[in-house]
């Protein structure tokens, strides 16, 4: 019954202990089960994904635990991690593993949000990448031509849901994109695009990859630019190294102006970007998770990352991207979830303007 | 041709068919489950594919897949409860066709249309894999808008013979299905500030309370066993002559379901209420249906089984699953290697027979063990009512709790119960809330995106003509004949006052009668209230239905007070025997808030055990705990946790 303590009491329990006796070191996590709670339907990609990732981790954490990958699905993932709130433990065996639908209402400070995710430790992530390509019967060949274009159809799921990024990238362009919101999927969208009911689209990588590049290869489809990858700064300025010759954004935009983009229409790209892309996969644990825990975590990922199987089948299931490091994910993640007040009306301002968005 | 011996051969791989019959049996049992349908017997399963190696694994998920819509039938023949959301009209019909005695005739037709159906879909899909690919191309967005609206007017003729309950009961699905996220606006809907509303009501939960739980009140009540008379099935010789007869409905019922299913999101459930139309439309006496009509069960259980395994063509071919079950399947292919496309066709021809082959063996072999096991479950019906009402609320609890594991669950559940027990008493039809609220979200979403691609030059694509004259052919046929025939009252109109629901309640006032013409009165009056302050396109859909709606509810509101004033003497205070085990019913629903799932459900079997089914408090006591016990198995199984009270929650930590 005390698993299911609020964060309050456990909080307070939790520092008095720490104060009176310091944390006792774990080793390892020999004999305990690990709860992987992903807050979507069992199927989606979060879900395959958390899968992929169960075998690993129970064979590179130290002392090779049992990991479980438990759906709570419903709320748009709302609460799922509304229940992983109230029911996490400090003790590293209950992690949340969600995208950037969790995260995008707590950054636009919707009200049904009870979780403070700016304020949880991050055990590993995995980021995705995005390719945003266009259909050739729009005549378009070149970045230049697609800030010129009109007659843009773009299918979407909704404005404040994964699509952020790239309408914020159509905002920086200054594309003029007329958008149909409301689809249920990425994989309807993409059946639009190939009966030719919208002709401008993005999809993650895997499925670019898998789904997609033969119709480009085939002519069919023209690829313009990937979202970008995040650099040693936090900023997602590289390019993807899954679509090595595909320019990011940033460059695409580099190159078309002969100068980087800045002003907050790149700041809230960045922002967003990072949250749905870098860290477009994160698995969270409770806010009080001390060090030696998150040492655990950062072990296995690099264990992981070296792990050739873990090489050879994440190209296929997940885009190949290694795991990022807690290390490398906490300050930027914390920056992307906490953006100036600038970018916060900016965005609230657009989405509630253009996109009818209700805040 | 060859591969498809191939994969037979593989298929025959011992460990491969034991992942197929373990996947089949995991079905099976599944599908008897009331709310525990395809996904919940998939989701169960996905964790033990990996025992198996590839195909075995994927095996196992369609021998699941394919039999959930056959054993189904059992339950809802027997018990009138749906075993799963598509099987309502089998609940409805073959319920009627069990209560006359006719079980086995009911559940030999439901069996054999269900193989039919399987086997529709195995040969679709194997005929399909290959051309399928434009034919899903070709059915763009303004075509799928206009597959929902067939539906809503195929739905028309479920309204039975009160034409204003009827449409106010389809008003009242489609504000059901409002509930939630706008698709065009971002918008929530009557959310309450609660974020369990934030992504709609469950189509399992709305299934499963207004049909099963009105139907557990009258078991816990009636006392004695679930039939009047006895349910014999012992002879299956009528069910296989009936069902030779009705052997073109069934065909029927499996093509549309399996075109349901190349459609992503139209669902097993939206086509079954099709097919169910379809079999209605094209009856000559249309009075029988909703009190035991076998074509109902013929087109129906063509359709379900039809559709799961259609929904695999998009599934295959484009990676866009279309369904539940279908999503899970397609997480299991990633999770193997395997990525479906265009291009699997001619890389993994071998695979792709595999799964028909699978599926195809599973609905036959399936629907063999249900002839073996019918029997055994007619058994069942004939001890107390309360006996099997008690395991079957636990497992609805459980299967609803399923959905998103909050009480919220529970609480829409006993709420939608209470909505359905009064309109079983009421006689208002309950079908037309379901398809309502099945056909809501397609309706708008496809409304609005073709709304904002094509604006309104969509009316023209020759596809949606095609698709609209799948309602304006028959019309104008049918006014052909009327032309002819003159003065002759019209089928339809014969139909409409003739095809009554379930019950018939008699026609004097009746409390039931009072209290939902003041309910629905409520509903819509508030809806209209809420629905002001929403963007505009986020009205569209709620206002279809509260204009009429709120029109309807006063009309029918008027007319209750006048038939009271007028029948004063006949006033009759109805079902009044039910009305504790319903007070009982809602506080199990505050025990388990309060106290979780295990005391509440303590208290409430033994009480309802030692009161209703007059088991003495010992017996009581040990069948209770048995319970107890194998609903927290079955949380175990689900890797869910079961819901723990806030009171008790509260006492521990302070």
């Amino acid at each position: 019954m005390i698993r299911h303590t609020g964060w309050g009491t456990c909080s307070v329990a939790a520092a008095v202990v720490a104060g009176l006796f310091g944390t006792p070191a774990q080793a390892d996590f020999s004999g305990q089960t690990i709860e992987v709670i992903v807050p979507f339907a069992p199927g989606g990609a979060t879900d395959v994904a958390a899968r992929f990732l169960e075998k690993y981790f129970e064979r590179h954490l130290e002392g090779n635990p049992n990991v479980e990958v438990i759906n709570r699905e419903g709320g748009g993932s709302i609460l799922g991690a509304k229940w992983f709130e109230a029911n996490a433990e400090p003790d590293g065996l209950r992690l949340l593993f969600t995208t950037s639908s969790t995260a995008n209402p707590y950054v636009l400070g919707q009200p049904e949000v009870e979780y403070d995710l700016a304020a949880y430790r991050v055990a590993y992530g995995l980021p995705f990448g995005s390719v945003t390509y266009v259909s050739a019967a729009t005549g378009i060949k070149t970045v230049e031509d697609f800030v010129k274009a009109d007659g843009l159809i773009y299918g979407g799921i909704g404005a404040a849901a994964s699509d952020l990024p790239t309408l914020l990238s159509f905002e920086l362009f200054d594309v003029d994109v007329n958008s149909a919101l409301g689809f249920t999927g990425r994989g309807p969208i993409r059946l639009s695009f190939e009966r030719g009911e919208t002709n401008v689209d993005f999809q993650f990588t895997p499925v670019y990859l898998t789904q997609v590049a033969d119709t480009v290869a085939a002519g069919d489809a023209v690829a313009l630019m990937s979202g970008g990858y995040m650099a040693a700064d936090g900023n997602m300025t590289e390019r993807d190294p899954a679509v090595p010759d595909l320019p990011s954004v940033h460059e695409a935009y580099t190159d078309l102006h002969g100068e980087a983009p800045s002003g907050v229409e790149w700041d809230a790209y960045n922002a967003m970007a990072a949250l749905t892309l870098a860290f477009g996969l994160t698995a969270y644990l409770h806010p009080d998770t001390p060090d030696d825990i998150i040492t655990l975590y950062a072990d296995a990922v690099e264990r992981i990352n070296a792990d050739p199987e873990f090489q050879e089948e994440a190209k296929d299931v997940v885009g190949g991207y290694p795991l990022t490091l807690p290390a490398y994910a906490e300050g930027p993640l914390r920056a992307a979830l906490q953006p100036s007040d600038e970018v916060r009306e900016y965005l609230i301002k657009l989405l509630s303007e253009k996109y009818d968005v209700q805040f | 041709m060859e591969h498809a011996v191939a994969a037979l051969g593989e298929l025959f791989e011992p460990m491969r068919l034991l992942a197929l019959f373990t996947g089949m049996l995991a079905g099976m049992v599944f599908g008897m489950m009331p709310g525990l349908g395809g996904v919940a017997a998939v989701s169960i399963m996905l964790p033990f594919i990996f025992l198996f190696d590839e195909l075995g694994g994927l095996a196992m998920l369609l021998g699941a897949i394919s039999v959930v819509y056959t054993s189904d039938t059992i339950t809802s023949v027997l018990l009138g409860a749906p075993g799963s959301p598509a099987s309502a009209p089998t609940a409805i019909e073959g319920h009627a066709m069990a209560k006359r005695g006719e079980a086995s005739t009911a559940l030999g037709v439901g069996f054999l249309a269900s193989m039919l159906g399987g086997v529709v879909g195995a040969l679709t899909l194997a005929l399909a894999i290959p051309v399928a690919g434009p034919i899903v191309l070709a059915l763009g967005t303004p075509e799928l808008l206009m597959f929902a609206v067939v539906g809503l007017y195929f739905a028309s003729s479920m309204v039975g013979k009160d034409l204003a309950v009827g449409i106010l009961a389809g008003c009242m699905g489609l504000l059901l299905g409002a509930v939630g996220p706008a698709p065009a606006a971002a918008n929530y809907r009557f959310t309450f500030g609660q974020a369990y509303l934030l992504d709609g009501l469950s189509l399992t939960i709305v299934a499963l309370g207004l049909f099963a739980i009105a139907e557990v009140i009258g078991m816990l009540a009636g006392g004695g066993g679930i039939s009047t008379s006895r349910q014999v099935v012992s002879s299956w010789g009528p069910g296989l002559a009936i069902f030779w007869k009705n052997k073109w409905v069934a065909l029927r019922g499996a093509l549309i379901g399996t075109f349901g299913g190349f459609v992503p999101a139209v669902g097993a459930n939206a086509s079954t209420w099709v097919a169910y139309g379809d079999s209605m439309r094209s009856a000559k006496d249309k009075s029988r249906f909703g009190k035991g009509e076998i074509r109902g069960i013929a087109a129906a259980e063509g359709a379900n089984n039809a559709t799961v395994i259609s929904d695999l063509v998009p599934t295959l071919l484009f990676s866009v699953p279309g369904g539940p079950a279908a999503a899970i399947f397609l997480g299991a292919l990633y999770s193997f290697g395997f990525y479906p496309g265009p291009r699997m066709v001619s890389e993994q021809p071998t695979l792709l027979y595999l799964i028909v082959w699978s599926v195809a063996l599973a609905s036959v072999v399936g629907a063999g063990i249900c002839f073996a096991i019918s029997p055994l479950m007619a058994r069942l019906t004939r001890i107390r009512f309360a006996l099997i009402a008690a395991p079957l609320l636990l497992v609805m609890v459980a299967g609803a709790y399923q959905s998103t594991q909050t009480f919220g669950d529970v609480a829409v559940l006993l709420a939608l119960g209470m909505v359905g027990w009064y309109m079983k008493h009421a006689g208002w039809p309950r079908a037309p809330v379901l398809v309502g609220f099945v056909l809501a979200g397609p309706m708008e979403q496809y409304f609005w995106l073709t709304n904002q691609i094509y604006g309104w030059s969509w009316l023209l694509r020759p596809g949606v003509l095609v698709v609209a004259s799948f309602i304006v052919l028959p019309i104008v046929w049918r006014f052909i004949v009327a032309m002819r025939r003159k003065y002759a009252p019209s089928a339809e109109m014969e139909a409409v006052l003739l095809s009554g629901d379930e019950d018939d309640p008699g026609t004097g006032p009746t409390v039931s009668r009072l209290v939902l013409a003041v309910l629905s009165m409520v509903f819509f009056a508030y809806a209209a209230f809420e629905s002001i302050g929403f963007r505009p396109n986020a009205r569209l859909l709620p206002l279809l239905a509260i204009v009429p709606g709120v029109a309807l509810s006063i009309f029918v509101l008027l007319r209750e007070f006048r038939l009271l004033w007028q029948q004063r003497a006949a006033f009759r205070f109805d079902a009044r025997d039910e009305y504790p085990v319903a007070a009982l019913l809602l506080l199990y629903g505050l025990g388990i808030f309060l106290l979780g799932l295990d005391l509440a459900t303590l208290a409430f079997l033994i009480v309802v055990l030692t009161r209703f089914a007059q088991m003495r408090l010992a017996y009581a006591a040990i069948y209770t705990l048995i319970l107890i016990a194998g609903v927290n198995g079955m949380f175990k199984l689900m890797r869910l946790s079961p819901p723990e009270g806030a009171l008790i929650a509260g006492f521990t930590f302070t």
